[in-house]
């Protein structure tokens, strides 16, 4: 009888409980730091019902952001352009091609497109884009070098810490007025250059622009 | 959780400083109101589902969770931008237009907001020369009706469904059949209005079918100022009353700030001569005007009264003939000698009336006698006759063009169809069945028409009795026009399509006329042309500025017929002498009307401003009264007041309702307020109250003798506010007399509680160093001289803040949501009390005790001083709520926003573990969408466009105050940084923006701004030596300040007290208040808090 289980079997509880403890510390640990919007969410990329190139019309047409997100500077809400935006110039560009055959139909018909959306934040927070593109801080700064995209996707988590970071620092991201727009634009060419330039610059526009580093609850949550 | 009591409370016998009878007898009813944070029950799951049975149920649910992990994919979410975008449109910015609310006599100019094409919130109109850009609580709440989901939506022809063409062809019929025989027995049934193109298409219709009869109906009628200033001066005018010119105001049974029409320009005005700037003893005691009211019930008016003198309503007449027999001393001949038929007034102290009368000779020229709608028009004349004995006309009274309406009363209407006569009757709005003087038998006489085509905006009593119903489109949705009070042509245009089927009163009568093609907006254009002339740009601009410019009427001269009058005191009947005979007196509620906003959510839940009940009516009765028959009402523990239902029965008829003490009443008169007791109103209203029109008749419209009252022995529960929310009988309201504030203008400083306040806080708070960094630091200053209590900001938060409404069970719990309430506090004896009213939000604490108890940081500053609640944080622990001394705080202890509305009247709330909709248990409805709700489809849809898109709408468990309407700061301070771009300007400009409380007050009491500017207006109101901190020993420096209030009462009359009761109370327990006003002035000079310099005011 005593042969059936063998003495280390004595043993065996309190392993399993050691072995549950760190499971499930590994487990509680792993999804705090992997489940983020850090990693959940940047490279989120999801296919659109029509294939739009930010990188045709920005870098190789030279379109300002603005010809289409025309309400980014008047409202908190950057729009995503109305078909008759998008027919403006493809009644005469490319008026037959097949990718815009949904443009052309949603001009005609008055349906909206179904794109998807990929920049979401929650909806107890409310962010403003006027303010952010009219006090310094450029579209890239959230969006990253989406100038060069062909199919969008999401750069920076948009997680609180994140916005947090450049509510604490804003000397580190803040550009002159007339380059918000201009995703490639840098300081200098040379890194190091242009990390001390931002530094300088950036401490000298927050000053004189009285940007204030908004760190209460009321900037985001109202 | 029981809160420690305070040292600071005495106790003891001796108040005269009470909210109701329950805190005068020191019940234990109201002590647990009192000391607990939130009442017994309050905080307690007294649901019938126990806790072992909730977690029961939720370990299931839980367990089928792990199956199906459902909530791990990222849900696809969509962005459907428009195919062509609309022109000028920015989605997220939102539009305003300038329309008008039409009521009776006038109408309020409004600016309504456009939240991405839903009109979410309404202002009033600051261009208009009459507005001052406030609204009436009415006005504010009337959004939500275009959102009620009881709305008339469909064209009906006897109850059923039909198509919008069908009905439309129907009323061509009717006109080509009007146009055969001259429109023989077709007869009109209106409301009253204002609308020039309804009196244009009137013209037209009776011009083509001279036969067409015209008929009007109204429940509760304004038109006898008109009626009486017509006889007294002898041709067509109506009188329009100069309050900010008068000094001294007389109000005979007038209920000007509550119950009267136009209230938002009456407020206004009597608000503006009591506003104070500085103590200029130069004026003495006409610093500010002095209110005189004779009323039988407690009114608001009588509320703010400098003397009150009650009577029964049939007295009025004979005290306003005692009071013109004092000043019309010349001319008048029979006029003067038919004055003393009246005789002395009973009960009445002859000296109340000559030194009455004496004050107003000496403000001969700027001082004004009111007369109430109720009152016969005998009253009327004599209050014309004072004006013009005493010159006001012309100053304090001017007059009007007001053509006499040519329609004929309802009762003339039940005549023609008793006799057979109508073939079709066309209902234009208006509710006869529920309304009409019940002697008429309404709904059988209407039935004697041959046809009933009834316009409504609700299928309610009068829809069944009607073969068609024609849905009525909200004035937010339809064309139109109106004229305001002071004559300005003002535009009503719509601000969204109609959201459902219906037609306006215009299109109909355009229909019916013959004009097929014609839609509101022609005819109201068509109007216009003939009124203002062509021109697009003049269109465009009147309907921009949403009124025309310089189309207010202009006074006329008038000279007071003394004949006239004469023969209107022969007929007056003398009241009749026995003095116990209860007399029942009809009144319009202050939150209903007369029962055309009995659906709205909003005002049924407003506590009213008076008696603080909410979700119905009660038949008031005064103390003494309510003891003579031997009633007792109980407090619940934690729940409704059982209240004694009794039988009153006048002329025959019966109602039964809940008997009410109200301090300040009459004895033995009987308060109905009308407008409750709906059989078919909707989800909301119906079945909430009695309905006091089963007992008026046309005769007795106003006020009637002979009731009688017989306990039935049941009880009803009644919730009311009035115990909720309690500071322990602190002073809060700080007051004193004109002579008494001459003498201390800082006298509010000196009233401050024993011991002496704390002046060193043990620790810095970190707040002093964070708001060095804001550039604004915002603050609130209310001026309590000002306000009168109407309640408008109230609903303009409910409005602006989408603060759910909760119900009556709720409500009776203790756990409405209002996030600014208005006190109303009684002192001296309960008879003839004083009355105090004070709002209340948030006072935003800069060392906050809120703050220091909250385990997550949930509520917090920012470095504007705003002492903000962050709803993402909030446990729901209400630490915060306990520890607020202002008890400002309001919990969410139920998903308020997504309870089905028809369960809202109780009697119990069910929850959703116990029950299911529309066949479907609510729990599983909640796990297979739990962004769903428990409301039904088209409820829940209508329901959410009324939501403001700038504020959070809050869940269950989580704390929520008022916020300053921090949203409105942010906008301000993101569009002044807009503006700013690279210049650093990013200062706020005082007077950029308005708080939704301040925005709305008509009378000017709300100032919000930044207290860091010397120069802004808040600043400068803190700056009066009147202001005071609410619970200043506490040390919790609030940025919410109130300017002490200062009666004017006149110390020649009988019922002069040298004191406010209140000042006298504070003087029994804490003694002569003025005795250290020295050292509190030094020791606040020497603080630390004022070594900030400018920082120290707040």
């Amino acid at each position: 009888m005593s042969a059936i289980f063998p003495k280390w079997t004595n043993r065996l509880p309190a392993w399993i409980c050691a072995g549950g403890l760190l499971a499930s510390a590994g487990v509680t640990a792993g999804v705090w730091y992997y489940f983020t919007p850090k990693y959940t969410r940047v490279g989120y990329q999801p296919i659109q019902p029509v294939a739009f190139s930010h990188a045709v019309h920005v870098d190789q047409v030279g379109l300002d952001c603005r010809y289409c997100h025309n309400a980014v500077e008047k409202s908190w809400y950057s729009n995503i352009p109305s078909s008759s935006t998008c027919m403006n110039c493809h009644s005469q560009v490319l008026k037959d091609d097949p990718r815009l055959a949904l443009v052309r139909e949603s001009a005609q018909t008055g349906r909206p497109i179904p794109w998807v959306q990929i920049h979401r934040l929650p909806d107890f927070v409310y962010f403003n884009h006027s303010v952010h593109v009219n006090r310094g801080v450029s579209c890239v700064e959230c969006h990253g070098q989406i100038n060069q995209m062909d199919e969008v996707s999401e750069v920076q988590p948009l997680s609180m810490y994140f916005c947090l970071n450049c509510h604490r620092h804003p000397a580190g991201f803040v550009r002159p007025l007339d380059k918000i727009t201009d995703l490639n634009w840098k300081w200098s060419d040379n890194p190091a250059t242009a990390a001390e330039l931002q530094r300088l610059n950036g401490e000298k526009i927050v000053r004189d622009w009285k940007i204030q580093s908004l760190q209460t609850c009321s900037a985001c949550h109202r | 959780m029981k809160t420690m009591p305070s040292p600071a409370t005495p106790t003891g016998t001796g108040r005269s400083y009470w909210r109701s009878l329950d805190e005068l007898a020191d019940t234990p009813e109201f002590r647990q109101w009192a000391e607990r944070e939130f009442p017994s029950g309050a905080t307690e799951l007294a649901d019938p589902v126990s806790r072992r049975h909730f977690v029961k149920i939720m370990s299931a649910s839980f367990a089928l969770a792990g199956f199906g992990l459902t909530g791990c994919r990222r849900p696809v979410s969509n962005i459907l931008p428009f195919a062509k975008a609309p022109e000028d449109y920015i989605h997220g910015v939102p539009k305003y237009y300038a329309t008008a609310m039409p009521t009776r006599g006038g109408a309020v100019p409004l600016v309504v907001k456009s939240s991405d094409g839903r009109p979410t919130k309404v202002e009033g109109n600051a261009l208009h020369p009459d507005s001052n850009g406030a609204t009436d609580r009415l006005a504010q709440a009337s959004v939500l009706d275009l959102y009620d989901p009881d709305r008339a939506m469909r064209f009906k022809k006897n109850g059923e469904v039909v198509q919008r063409p069908a009905a439309l062809d129907f009323l061509s019929g009717l006109s080509r059949q009007a146009q055969a025989n001259g429109g023989q027995g077709l007869c009109f049934l209106l409301e009253r209005n204002t609308s020039p193109s309804r009196a244009r298409l009137q013209k037209l219709i009776s011009d083509r079918f001279p036969k067409a009869r015209w008929f009007l109906h109204e429940p509760v009628d304004f038109d006898i100022h008109r009626e009486a200033a017509t006889l007294a001066f002898g041709k067509p005018v109506r009188p329009y009353h100069r309050l900010d010119q008068a000094k001294r105001i007389v109000a005979l049974d007038c209920d000007f700030l509550g119950a009267e029409d136009d209230l938002l320009r009456f407020i206004r005005d009597y608000a503006r001569g009591r506003k104070i700037a500085a103590p200029d003893k130069a004026q003495s005691e006409d610093l500010i005007n002095r209110l005189y009211v004779v009323e039988s019930l407690m009114t608001l008016t009588g509320a703010n009264a400098d003397h009150r003198l009650r009577v029964a309503p049939s007295v009025v007449l004979s005290v306003a003939a005692a009071l013109a027999a004092e000043i019309v001393k010349e001319g008048g001949g029979e006029f003067r000698a038919a004055l003393a038929r009246f005789g002395q007034p009973a009960g009445v102290d002859p000296k109340w009336i000559s030194e009455c009368a004496q004050d107003l000779r000496a403000h001969a020229g700027n001082c004004v006698v009111l007369a109430g709608q109720r009152q016969p028009l005998a009253v009327h004349l004599l209050a014309h006759a004072m004006n013009v004995a005493l010159g006001n006309v012309g100053k304090t009274v001017v007059f009007h063009d007001a053509p006499a309406p040519e329609e004929g009363s309802v009762a003339d209407l039940a005549a023609v169809l008793n006799a057979g006569e109508v073939a079709t009757l066309v209902i234009l709005g208006g509710n006869p069945v529920y309304t009409a003087p019940v002697e008429l038998d309404w709904a059988a006489t209407q039935r004697k028409a041959k046809q009933v085509v009834r316009l409504g905006a609700y299928e309610d009593e009068t829809f069944p009795g009607s073969d068609w119903h024609l849905p009525r489109l909200h004035y937010l949705e339809s064309w139109g026009d109106a004229r305001t009070s002071d004559g300005s042509l003002v535009a009503i245009q719509p601000l969204v399509e109609p959201l459902f089927d219906g037609l306006t009163e215009l299109e109909v009568l355009a229909r019916l006329a013959g004009f097929e093609q014609s839609g509101a907006y022609e005819i109201v254009r068509e109007t216009f042309r003939g009124l203002a002339g062509g021109g697009e740009d003049n269109w465009k601009r009147f309907l921009f500025n949403g009124f025309q410019e310089g189309s207010a009427a202009a006074a006329v001269e008038v000279a007071f017929s003394w004949t006239a009058a004469n023969r209107a005191l022969q007929s007056a009947k003398p009241p009749p002498p026995a003095a116990d005979k209860l007399e029942v007196v009809f009144h319009r509620d202050y939150k209903v009307d007369d029962g055309r906003f009995n659906n709205n959510g909003w005002l049924q839940e407003l506590p009213d401003p008076i008696t603080k009940i909410a979700w119905e009516n009660v038949v008031l009765l005064s103390p003494a009264t309510f003891q003579k028959f031997g009633l007792v009402s109980q407090t619940r523990g934690g729940g409704a007041t059982e209240t004694p239902l009794v039988k009153l029965a006048l002329a025959g008829r019966e109602i039964i309702g809940p008997a009410w003490p109200q301090p300040g009443l009459a004895d033995n008169t009987i308060g109905l307020a009308l407008g409750y007791g709906r059989t078919r109103s909707g989800r909301v209203g119906s079945g909430a109250g009695y309905d006091a029109y089963r007992l008026r008749t046309r005769e007795a419209a106003h006020f009637a003798s002979g009731a009688t009252l017989t306990p039935t022995g049941a009880v009803h529960p009644v919730v009311t506010t009035q115990h909720h929310w309690v500071m322990e009988g602190r002073p809060e309201v700080r007051e004193a007399n004109l002579a008494q504030y001459f003498e201390h203008p800082n006298f509010a400083l000196g009233m401050r509680e024993e011991p002496p306040p704390i002046t060193q806080p043990l620790y810095p708070n970190p707040f002093d160093k964070a708001k060095a960094k804001g550039v604004h630091q915002w603050g609130m200053a209310i001026d309590l001289n000002s306000c009168v209590g109407c309640e408008t900001c109230v609903v303009a938060c409910q409005s602006e803040n989408n603060i759910p409404i909760v119900g009556k069970d709720q409500v009776g719990r203790g756990r409405e949501m209002h996030w600014l309430r208005i006190e109303r506090f009684y002192t001296g004896g309960p008879t003839d009390p004083q009355v105090a009213l004070q709002p209340l939000p948030c006072q935003h604490c800069e060392a906050a005790p809120c703050e220091n108890v909250c385990p997550v940081m949930a509520t917090s500053h920012d470095d504007e001083g705003l002492n903000l609640m962050v709803y993402n944080r909030c446990v729901g622990t209400r630490y915060c709520s306990n520890n607020c001394p202002y008890k400002v705080r309001r919990f969410n202890f139920l998903d308020y926003n997504k309870r089905p509305l028809d369960q809202l009247k109780g009697p119990f709330y069910s929850s959703p573990l116990v029950h299911s909709t529309d066949g479907e248990w609510d729990l599983a409805r909640w796990w297979r969408d739990f962004n769903g709700s428990n409301r039904p489809a088209e409820e829940w849809e209508l329901l959410k466009l009324v939501k403001n898109p700038d504020v959070t709408v809050r869940m269950r468990g989580v704390m929520e105050k008022c916020t300053y309407c921090v949203q409105r700061i942010q906008q301000a301070e993101i569009a002044q940084k807009v503006k700013a771009r690279d210049s650093g300007n990013i200062e706020v400009p005082d007077g950029t923006f308005k708080t939704a409380c301040q925005q709305a007050c008509p009378a000017e009491a709300i100032v919000f701004g930044n207290v860091q500017d010397p120069q802004s207006r808040v600043s400068q109101l803190k700056a009066q030596q009147r202001n005071y901190q609410l619970l200043d020993f506490l040390g919790t420096k609030p940025r919410t300040t109130y300017l002490a209030r200062v009666r004017n009462p006149n110390p020649r009359m009988p019922d002069y007290q040298p004191a406010p009761n209140s000042w006298r109370e504070y003087v029994d327990k804490h003694g002569d208040p003025t005795a250290h006003l020295s050292e509190i002035e030094e020791s606040a000079a020497g603080a630390p808090a004022s070594a900030e310099g400018k920082e120290g005011r707040p």
